[in-house]
Order: structure tokens, then sequence, then C-alpha cells
């Protein structure tokens, strides 16, 4: 049901939320791990990054009230960040933002120089994964709008975003490598989804201070 | 040096499984032998095994996907070897997810991910779910329940939070049913199929609990069939026959070292018994 504000005028917009740890994040060492010594990937992956992706309409006063108010929220609710090990980057619009993630110095795993690659000669993706029937969507919606002041969320959409890093040909060839590692077919290939009940979207990465959001490259499977 | 392995069941101990000494137990109950074989072993070690059993836990803290990282393991190439050549194999709960996520089961199409074991779907909650409930044994040519009647239905417990089997591919699910793949479904007390949550604990799509590959030898069940293999273990409000031999047995400790529902599933192993 979507939730609305019916005394003042209102506009609506487009709320995404990014959440990473800030300690050691061992599900991505364990990908990197399974992608570089068990599935042949080693001359190819780079670097990776695990994000938790929330993307929800939002309708309130005007942006800045939205996103003051969502992002009031979610630093006391523990259901989207944990102060003690999570940092999060909340953009409205695609503008105004909130948080302690900078995309800029948001560095991939695996990165032994400990600065972040330089893009030249290697191209990233991001892989946003989805579940096919959603289900906790709902009770956080519910969650989240009882803790709203002069703020109704709706179209709560929750997945996860990894970061692939690679040293690979341009173009279709590059995504063509990116499903290879992200779709499990088979025992062989494929380690981030199940596609029997799971869906996905990749998205080119033109720099590492690109805000998580659709590009004209992407393109969506299941 | 004696292999410890020729002639026993081998338990698999991935990192992070934590029902493998409790499976031993009970294959241990029906006077086999079993032995816990840690997941970085020599594989070929498993050459003389007499069945191998992949148990319930959290292998790998279930990063990423319940059970995927294992299947990528270099023992699973060993452990699809030796299924493919017709070693009876067991995968129980994360055993389960892991010989989906290898693509053992259904194995219809060998070493392709043709099934998931998806998080539950029931009408009031989300996430983990522990219960006991009932199985109903299918028609099915699968080794591991042949010990067990057509129709009978055999109460056990469960405990998971990604445990619905679904399939995108509508072919896969009809060519498990033609080929009577679908060992064991979940079912209310009187062996009636009902869809709806508490029967279907997670949502599985035909209520399935278990499903065997084509040859039978290789079964993934998400139930804990050794959480269920003495009468002690039995719950005594189950309202079945079982609970009455439960009850019956209260006060009398030789009683309720009795075999319970689960036990059946291991002693399909011995020799001469089984499909």
């Amino acid at each position: 049901m979507r939730c609305t504000l019916e005394d003042d005028p209102t506009v609506n917009t487009t709320v995404d939320l990014m959440v990473r740890l800030k300690v050691m994040d061992l599900v991505t060492q364990t990908a990197w791990i399974t992608f570089t010594e068990k599935l042949g990937f080693a001359g190819t992956l780079r670097g990776m990054v695990h994000y938790w992706y929330w993307g929800m309409e939002a309708e309130g006063k005007d942006r800045e009230t939205i996103i003051g108010e969502i992002d009031r929220v979610i630093r006391f609710d523990g259901a989207f960040t944990n102060q003690n090990k999570h940092r999060y980057r909340l953009c409205a619009g695609g503008a105004a933002h909130r948080g302690d993630l900078d995309l800029d110095k948001d560095y991939p795993v695996m990165d032994t120089q400990g600065s972040p690659p330089d893009l030249n000669g290697l191209v990233a993706f991001d892989c946003l994964v989805r579940e096919k029937r959603p289900a906790r969507e709902i009770g956080f919606t519910e969650r989240l709008n009882s803790r709203l002041k002069g703020v109704a969320v709706s179209d709560l959409r929750y997945g996860e975003v990894w970061r692939l890093i690679l040293k690979a040909p341009a173009g279709d060839a590059a995504l063509e490598e990116v499903e290879r590692m992200l779709v499990s077919r088979s025992r062989r290939e494929g380690l981030l989804l199940n596609p029997h009940y799971q869906r996905y979207k990749i998205m080119t990465v033109r720099s590492f201070g690109d805000p998580w959001l659709p590009s004209p490259s992407a393109r969506m499977e299941g | 040096m004696k292999n410890p392995f020729s002639g026993a069941v081998a338990i698999i101990q991935f990192p992070g499984v934590n029902c493998e000494y409790e499976t031993a137990s009970a294959v241990r109950s029906i006077g086999l032998m079993a032995e816990i074989f840690r997941w970085n072993e020599d594989p070929a070690l498993l050459d003389e095994c007499t069945g191998i059993i992949l148990p319930g836990g959290f292998s790998y803290q279930d990063r990423i996907r319940a059970g995927v990282v294992a299947a990528k393991d270099r023992i699973m190439d060993k452990v699809s070897d030796l299924a493919e050549k017709g070693r009876p194999v067991l995968g129980i709960c994360n055993g389960a997810q892991v010989l989906v996520e290898s693509g053992l089961i259904p194995g219809i199409h060998w070493e392709k991910v043709d099934l998931a074991l998806a998080p539950n779907v029931m009408s009031d909650r989300e996430g983990y779910y522990c219960n006991w409930v009932h199985l109903r044994r299918e028609k099915s040519h699968c080794l591991w329940t042949g010990r067990y009647l057509e129709g009978e239905v055999i109460p056990i417990p469960i405990a998971h939070a990604e445990g619905r089997f679904v399939t995108e591919d509508a072919s896969v699910l009809r060519e498990m049913k033609d080929n009577a793949q679908i060992a064991l479904r979940y079912c209310d007390a009187a062996g009636t199929i009902v869809e709806s949550f508490p029967v279907n604990p997670n949502g599985s799509v035909e209520n399935i609990a278990g499903v065997s590959n084509r040859a039978g030898n290789v079964l993934a069940m998400m139930p804990h069939p050794e959480r269920a293999t003495w009468l002690r273990q039995v719950p005594e409000d189950l309202g079945d026959r079982w609970a009455k031999k439960r009850c019956d047995a209260i006060g009398r400790a030789e009683r309720m070292e009795d075999e319970g529902p689960g036990r059946n599933f291991f002693a399909a192993l011995r020799k001469g018994n089984g499909a």
C-alpha cells in the first residue's frame, strides 16, 4: 500500500541507500578467493566491492526534508545500518546525499597497493542482485514508515551490489565475462546469484566516484 | 597406512557445518562405520568409502548464498565423480543446498544448476524456521528412502532459512516428476499434501522436501533425519504413533534408545536394503 501525506504540498523523489562494511568484509574475501583460486579468474578479476542496496520512493515537503528525515531514522534503526560496522550513502534524486560512505575513497577488496586501482586498462561493473520474490521489503516498509515523521516511503526495493573490477576487453566481451562470474549456471560457472530465484542487472562503472545509479549501458536479466 | 574411510561412510566436514558428529552417530546406530572427512583432505581417500553424507550446518558461514562456496570446492569434484558412478550420496539441509548448487541434484543435466533452495516463504513470518514436520515418502527409486513404504508418513525436524525448492525451468520440474525424482513431500500428519504454511514450511514448489538424482543414489533433503534417529528425540506432543511410542517409553531408559522415525534413511545403506 502506498503511503501519502495529505495536508501540505509535497514532492516525490527516489531515494537510494548504499551500505558497506567498514570492518573486514569476509563475504567479499570469500568470493574473491573462490573466483581466483577455484573458478579460474585469477588473471581477470582485479578488485571487488560489496554493497547492500535499498531503493525507495519517498514523499515529503522537499528533498532536504525527505533525506534528512530518512537519514535520522536509518542512523538509529539497526535494520538498515549499524554504525559500529557500516558506512552508508543516502542519495535523493541523484543529488542531495548524506552518510559517511565516500565512493571516491571506497577501496575495493584485494587492492594491495592501498589505493584504488586506476581504471585505465580495467573495466568495472556494478551488478545488482535481487530476489524474484522479495519478502523482506514489506516488513521494512512498515517499519520505516512507523518511524518517519512528515515523510512517507513506498515501493521499497532491496538488493546487493557487487562491484567487479576486471582486466578484460571492453564492450560485450567484458559483459559476457561478468555474466559468467555472476550467474551460477553450473558447478564450475558463476557464483554470485542463482537464476532460479534471483535476478540481476549489470551497469558499467565510469569512475570510482559513480554513485550507484542505472547507466545507459545497463541490461536486465530474469 | 590404512585408509580410515575404507568401508566407512564418509561425513564431509566443510568449515561451518555443525551436524557432522550427530550424523556419524546416526550412521553408527545401524552398525555401519562412519568417519568425518575434512574438506581439505586428499579426495582420493574417498575412493574406498561406502557412501558419502554432506551434513547440515552453515558451510562457509552461508557466505554469498547457502551451499554455493562449498559447491565450488575441490572435494566436490570427487563427490561428483563417485556419485555419477553410483556411490550413495546424501545431502542433509546445508548438504542439500551444496548438492543443488553443485548441480548433482536434480542431475538431469549433470552439474548444471537446475534448482535453487531459496529463502523460506511463510505466511506470517520470514527467515529461519525450526519445527517438526511430516514427510510423505513418494513413489521413487531413491536408494535413501527405500526402507520406507510408499505413502508412509515420517515425522522429522526441519531447521532452515533457505529451504524452498524452486526452479525457473518448467521442463525440469516435469522431468523430475516423470523420473520419479521427487522422493519426499511435506504433508500433514495424515499424509495429505497441503500447500500452505505450516504443513509446507517454506513454500517449496509442489511441497518438495527431498529430491533424488535420476539414478536414485543421490538425495538432497532439507529435514534432519539424524535428529530423529532415536525415540528419545521424538516430541511427546506430535500426536502420532511415534509420539505414543515415546510416551510409552517414559521411565524406561532402554526404550528411549529404540529407533526413531528418521533412522531408516541411514539403514538404507545396509547391504541388501534400499531400492
